[in-house]
């Protein structure tokens, strides 16, 4: 529907309903000369706004309606019932219409001119009118049941129109509010760990982040808008310039409802109008041409845009010509972009990409509608900037797409958080591709003049010390070095050294003041969960001062992964690891998340398998030697099914390889699926099916979702108790407890007394004794029994868990 | 005339600020450093959930760090849609203006004119009032315009 008329709808149905009351007290007393007032201007303003479009029914009855009540306002005529009546039935239709006109329906024919003479026939039938011409102002204002009207009320439309306006500023300001909840929520949530477990705090602080989740995901929608409001210009865009150009162009819209943030759409704006305008005018041909190579006349122009997680894709096709090969070779030659021999290795689709390359124009001649000095290189450069990318592939003779791909939202970010110096920063996720953890040796860490390269599966990467690029006293380098590779919108890939890798999660992100932003190395500050800010880095930034931005040249010096990963690419990647007994162990690439790092306090080997606290999670760990650890540090592997997740312990980590040789079961040992050979040597590959069936467990959060556990409310439960508890992982909730996922530990006697009353606890019971004998057959624990009690308590979880992975 | 004014010192000199574009008065805290930044830039600290750009006076009019402590308290002032902490020698008082701001014979040196919108006159005395965005642009803000335009 018309933008237009839908303001026209929704401001008549507003005015109804805001007026509603006074039509009420009108009814009551006729004469009240504000009530007057109120509903001379409701018809008055429908007749006005009738002037806009073509209703001349809603024109002439709100023109009558409003002439009888001028007449009342200037004294020449009394309000009487009969009147009130008439007007009232007025007002009912014009809802009616409206109601139809939403609908897309025909209001039934006839019946106005009725209305209309009730108005002026009043005075004279005011005592002999006996049924009411209008429906009961109520019933008009509660917009039930329909009394007098032939058209239907729908109730699920009007729900649908419960909308209002709203300031731009204010809803900036309700966002940034929100943001700054969630910040100052995530800095109680670090306080309230420091200060240990409080049940009686973590209730209600566990409800205040569900809310907060909430209220974030509403506010999100919020600052979504449909790319329809992009869209909705581009037709008479696309019909103004294909008439200048002499072409002819009929455009296709697909996508519309996909949402963007608001910001964003405006970010896209001019590449979009920019892709449109190169399409009409270079890319489609003249009619005549068209019709000389056996296309139809008319151009099409495919603009849609799809949602992909967090990404929105948007794709401009055009059936034209389709970029001309040899005329962009002869220009990127000419512009030193390429050598002749590098353009003679280059296939076509990285040929096509060079357009985006800065200073390039394949225009020659400067049309008014585009190539007025803005390239595709600053489209690139604004999408880039948002965290977004383009590439554009073509068929000679059949069209030509553009894809870009653009991030949801600005401000808030997946991302990781480095240490080096003694200070941390944070890396956007989406440029992430992969983290390292090896020796300078093992990555052939050399030094090309000022430039470090390593090399990583057989390629050699640029290498960028983040220590040197923010100017810090970095470390010895002789350490093994922890690295992150890079990915440039761009597809050009580089590897940052850092000295730790932190953690990774949600970001919001605040602009930097001017002064800040000018050093172009970061983006943006976040605070952390412990409220310490930190600076976002602007990757493209730091790779472009540091030339590692293709230019073409370097494009064409590495082998682009697409084309080098072709036929190897089918053999599975493994991570290669010396375990603790000191054998070659392999696991497939896909199932490690992380390499972490722990120290040796963080394990716990009380339970019958032992476990590890990474990251405030406490996960099974598999593969410790059986002696104490000689370091304390420990180097372990992150695996993950999707659904649970557990360390494996390593000795060392060697490499991540591909598993090119033949896979030779193993059918003696379940935990092991093959044997293969890596470089000659033998390499025993998991088997990961077993290994998570026999360890997996689904990670248990630290406070809040952990299981709890309910001890009696007694100093003994209270100082010898619960600590032992706590330490099996429970969070204790002292009483009594009706919920069912809580382990509850009673005295033996309490139980009895609970359960002579039927008052059993619901949940599993633990019941313990006073007495180091048994009388009661295995049914009870002695209160000092340290390992019945924590086997039982593990017993107890891991029902729970069953039971919680049950659909 | 009757505006209220922050009475700050900076490098040893009584200075004033506008009390409105003054939000509030912190003890600094954690100040993280910015790797690169202009060194007037001391860094970000976080004001509950805010991130705060710190700006050193001193050395934001080109003065040098000086030896003399800064207070522990900062103002925070915001100026083009950013917060900033502004470190300085001491934060004084609050005081009302007598006068409006004007120039005195000799002017002020170039450090100092270049933020300086002039000497105040105050309840305590006189005072130099300052161009909050002058300040915050930093030493090498009038260089670049300079640059800009030859």
């Amino acid at each position: 529907m018309d933008d237009l008329l839908a303001e026209f709808i929704a401001e008549t149905r507003e005015m109804l309903e805001a007026s509603g009351g006074e039509i009420v007290a009108w009814e009551a007393d006729p004469g009240d000369r504000a009530r007057l007032d109120t509903i001379f201007r409701f018809v008055h303003t429908v007749k006005g706004n009738c002037g806009f479009f073509d209703f001349p029914r809603l024109a002439s009855l709100s023109h009558a309606a409003e002439d009888a009540l001028a007449d009342c306002r200037a004294g020449r005529r009394e309000p009487d019932r009969a009147l009130v009546s008439a007007v009232l039935a007025i007002i009912d239709r014009i809802a009616h219409m409206v109601d139809a006109i939403e609908a897309g329906e025909e209001f039934p024919e006839g019946g106005d001119e009725a209305l209309i003479a009730a108005l002026d026939a009043a005075p004279e039938a005011a005592d002999t009118t006996e049924t009411p011409l209008h429906a009961p102002a109520s019933a008009l204002i509660e917009r039930g049941e329909d009394a007098a009207g032939p058209a239907t009320r729908r109730a699920d439309n009007l729900a649908a129109q419960r909308t209002i306006r709203l300031p731009v500023e204010l809803l900036d300001r309700v966002m940034s509010g929100v943001s700054d909840m969630v910040l100052a929520r995530n800095d109680l949530a670090h306080r309230l760990r420091q200060a240990g477990n409080q049940p009686t705090i973590d209730g209600p602080f566990e409800r205040l982040t569900a809310i907060l989740s909430d209220v974030r995901d509403a506010i999100t929608r919020m600052r979504m808008q449909r790319i329809e409001t992009l869209f909705g210009a581009l037709p008479r865009l696309v019909r103004d310039l294909s008439a200048e150009l002499g072409k002819q162009v009929m455009v296709d819209l697909d996508g519309g409802d996909v949402e963007l943030d608001r910001e964003m759409i405006e970010t896209i704006r001019d590449p979009l109008t920019h892709l449109i305008r190169n399409a009409i005018d270079h890319g489609i041909e003249a009619p005549a041409a068209r019709l000389a190579s056996g296309k139809r006349e008319i151009g099409m122009l495919a603009i849609a845009a799809r949602q992909s997680g967090n990404t929105i894709a948007i794709v401009i096709r055009d059936d034209g010509r389709g970029l001309d090969e040899e005329r962009i070779s002869a220009k990127a030659i000419a512009t030193g972009l390429i050598t002749p021999a590098e353009r003679a290795a280059m296939s076509r689709d990285k040929l096509v990409n060079l357009i985006f390359e800065p200073g390039f124009s394949t225009a020659e001649t400067v049309s008014s509608v585009s190539g007025r000095g803005v390239g595709l290189d600053v489209v690139r450069q604004n999408l880039e900037k948002v965290g977004g990318s383009i590439k554009v592939s073509s068929v000679p003779g059949e069209g030509t797409q553009f894809t870009l791909q653009i991030p949801l939202t600005l401000s808030i970010i997946a991302g990781l958080t480095v240490e080096v110096g003694t200070q941390r920063f944070a890396i956007p996720q989406g440029y992430v591709e992969e983290i390292v953890q090896a020796s300078p040796e093992a990555l052939e860490l050399t030094r090309m003049g000022e430039t470090a390269l390593i090399t990583f599966r057989g390629n050699r990467i640029p290498c960028l010390m983040l220590a040197d690029v923010l100017g810090l006293e970095g470390r010895d380098a002789r350490r093994d070095l922890t690295l992150v590779l890079l990915r440039l919108a761009s597809g050009d890939l580089f590897a940052l050294v850092v000295e730790r890798i932190h953690s990774h999660g949600d970001l919001v992100v605040k602009p930097l003041a001017p002064a800040v932003m000018k050093s172009g190395l970061y983006a943006g500050s976040t605070l952390l969960d412990d409220g310490q800010p930190v600076l976002l880095l602007d990757v493209t930034n730091i790779a472009a001062l540091h030339d590692l931005v293709s230019d073409g040249r370097s494009r064409v010096l590495q082998p682009l992964d697409d084309e080098a990963a072709g036929p190897v690419a089918a053999a599975p990647r493994a991570m290669l690891f010396a375990d603790f007994a000191g054998r070659r162990m392999a696991v497939r690439l896909e199932l490690v998340q992380r390499i972490e790092t722990a120290s040796a306090s963080a394990i716990d080997r009380s339970a019958a398998r032992p476990r590890v606290v990474i990251e405030g999670q406490i996960l099974p760990l598999v593969g410790l030697p059986d002696t104490p650890l000689a370091s304390d540090k420990l180097r372990l592997l992150r695996l993950g099914d999707g659904a649970c997740e557990l360390l494996h312990a390593v000795r060392a980590v060697e490499d991540a390889v591909e598993l090119t040789e033949a896979l030779v079961a193993v059918p003696e040992d379940p935990l092991i699926e093959a044997m293969t050979l890596v470089d000659g040597q033998p390499v025993a590959l998991i088997d990961a099916h077993e290994l998570f069936a026999r360890h997996g467990e689904a990670p248990l959060a630290a406070p809040g979702a952990r299981p709890r556990c309910a001890l009696p409310d007694s100093d003994w439960a209270r100082t010898i108790l619960a600590p032992l508890v706590t330490a099996a992982g429970y969070d204790i909730v002292i009483g009594d407890s009706t919920d069912s996922d809580v382990v509850t530990i009673l005295s033996e006697d309490v139980f009895e007394a609970a359960e002579a009353l039927g008052r059993v606890p619901v949940g599993p019971v633990i019941r313990l004794r006073d007495h180091p004998e048994d009388r009661t057959g295995g049914a009870t624990i002695y209160r000092y029994d340290r390992d019945g009690l924590l086997a039982a308590l593990a017993a107890a979880r891991h029902a729970r868990i069953a039971g919680g992975l049950r659909p | 005339m009757s505006e209220l004014l922050v009475i700050i010192q900076i490098a040893g000199r009584r200075c004033a600020l506008s009390a409105h574009d003054v939000k509030s008065v912190i003890e600094i805290g954690t100040i993280t450093p910015v790797p690169r930044a202009p060194d007037f830039i001391a860094g970000i600290t976080a004001l509950r959930s805010q991130a705060l750009t710190v700006i050193d006076c001193r050395r934001a009019l080109g003065l040098g760090a000086g030896d003399k402590p800064t207070d522990d308290r900062a103002a925070v002032v915001a100026s083009g849609g950013h917060a900033y902490a502004l470190m300085v020698d001491a934060i004084e008082d609050i005081t009302t203006a007598t006068s409006e701001a004007g120039q005195v014979p000799g002017g002020f040196g170039p450090e100092w004119s270049r933020v300086a919108r002039g000497m105040i006159e105050t309840m305590t005395g006189p005072a130099l009032l300052i161009d909050l965005a002058a300040l915050i642009a930093g030493p090498d803000a009038v260089r670049s315009e300079i640059e800009a335009a030859a």
